[in-house]
């Protein structure tokens, strides 16, 4: 073969590789479960709004604070959006009374914090009448395989082998009703999948975006909970 | 052509490299500069002399990890929290030099926060995904007259997770920071849940009062 030939193929070769690096952002299968427990009614006028919460009192499994932002920025967004204030300017609002420490834990911790006539003419202020807290974690499991990159003769780097792994998102939200001192229900959200990255020269990652997915709907499902 | 572009490749992962490696024993020096938030606190009736000593007014922690690398943590602005907070807490905040510089400034007592320990690790240290900071402050109580009415602990933590800063090396200063800032607030909260649950200091304040 002659040189400008290889030259040719081995630029199609790149630009293939780049193409499928790219589509690796549309697949990677995840399967995801959403389940609602309802308690009560629930309903949002346009002058209220919710925010989103996560646990911060516990010294492992908290939340991760990119997930509680994407949720609140799905929730705040698209059809049926809601309005949401951001988790730290409820937190500066109310502070120091929803910090990692002195947080409520439950209803009953909440009802003595409202009832307060600091705390309660605050929240009429700012208009929050849901307070939605997020429990959960990504976790990425059973691992295998193996990728190995080297040099090969011309200089030119390569990656050989075989990567998988497994990656499980379980998140529970549970609403509050500020107003009405109670818990309202439950909203959950699974996400599993299976990324690869299997190498010939080049790697090609298919990542399945667990997180992101269970992050989508959540946030779908709490605009339906809430803006019922 | 292909020849260019295999070593332009190639040049480009070693700069990553370098990059990746030369970031795994980095120093880490971080200056904290914090602010609370407006505390919705009801206020204590009593008028507080505020004395920090120099070490609190002061306090730079240095620590060197060994092969994680020096560290230096920056604690200065603690008093700006500190007075922000005692502020919210009572009528009027009088600071002083010295807890013996109190006749005669109005105050009904001196409070003394002083620094007694301060520890942080880091995600290399304990293999979790955390950046830890905790600080344990003394607070002592002083009447006008000097004499001690009671003395406490206070602890704070402040804690922040490296998968927020992209699990990258350069991601130890702001972390440290954040964990800092976490542990500072903390400290603000904690200090104004703390004082009037202590019984001695509630029973003080209930007899200056009355009076």
């Amino acid at each position: 073969m002659d040189p400008t030939t290889r030259g040719i193929m081995m630029t199609k070769r790149i630009h293939i590789a780049f193409i499928l690096i790219a589509m690796h952002w549309l697949t990677g299968c995840v399967n995801t479960t959403i389940q609602e427990v309802r308690e009560a009614s629930t309903s949002l006028n346009s002058k209220e709004s919710i925010v989103i919460l996560s646990r911060k009192h516990k010294t492992s499994g908290e939340t991760e604070d990119d997930f509680v932002g994407c949720v609140s920025n799905k929730t705040s967004g698209g059809e049926g959006a809601l309005s949401v204030m951001s988790e730290r300017d409820f937190m500066d609002e109310l502070f120091p009374w929803f910090e990692p420490r002195t947080a409520p834990l439950n209803m009953r911790e909440l009802t003595y914090v409202i009832s307060r006539p600091l705390i309660s003419e605050k929240i009429q202020a700012i208009g929050v009448r849901y307070l939605v807290w997020v429990e959960g974690t990504t976790e990425r499991s059973e691992e295998s395989g193996a990728l190995q990159c080297t040099v090969v003769s011309g200089g030119i780097p390569a990656c050989f082998g075989f990567l998988s792994w497994e990656s499980g998102s379980d998140y529970e939200a549970s609403v509050w009703d500020i107003n009405r001192g109670i818990t309202v229900g439950k909203v959950s959200s699974e996400a599993s999948g299976t990324s690869i990255v299997p190498a010939l020269v080049v790697p090609i990652p298919f990542i399945a975006r667990v997180q992101n997915q269970a992050c989508i709907s959540l946030a779908e499902q709490l605009k339906t909970f809430i803006g019922a | 052509m292909e020849r260019r572009q295999a070593n332009l490749l190639l040049i480009l992962i070693c700069v990553v490299n370098i990059h990746w490696v030369a970031g795994c024993s980095s120093d880490a020096s971080v200056t904290i500069t914090t602010n609370i938030p407006n505390p919705l606190i009801e206020q204590v009736p009593i008028n507080v002399a505020i004395y920090y000593n120099d070490t609190m007014s002061q306090y730079v922690h240095s620590e060197d990890l060994g092969s994680y690398g020096n560290h230096t943590i920056d604690l200065r602005s603690q008093i700006s929290v500190f007075n922000r907070i005692f502020h919210a807490m009572f009528e009027s905040v009088i600071p002083v030099d010295s807890i013996d510089s109190v006749q005669g400034r109005g105050a009904d007592a001196v409070l003394a926060p002083s620094i007694e320990k301060f520890q942080f690790a880091i995600p290399e240290q304990t293999r979790k995904d955390f950046y830890e900071v905790w600080i344990q402050y003394r607070f002592e109580l002083y009447g006008a007259d000097g004499s001690l009415i009671h003395s406490w602990p206070v602890t704070a933590y402040g804690k922040a997770n490296r998968l927020n800063y992209g699990g990258m090396q350069s991601e130890k200063s702001p972390a440290l920071r954040e964990a800092a800032t976490w542990a500072l607030r903390d400290a603000a909260a904690s200090i104004s849940f703390s004082f009037v649950r202590q019984d001695v200091v509630r029973q003080w304040i209930q007899q200056r009062v009355a009076s």
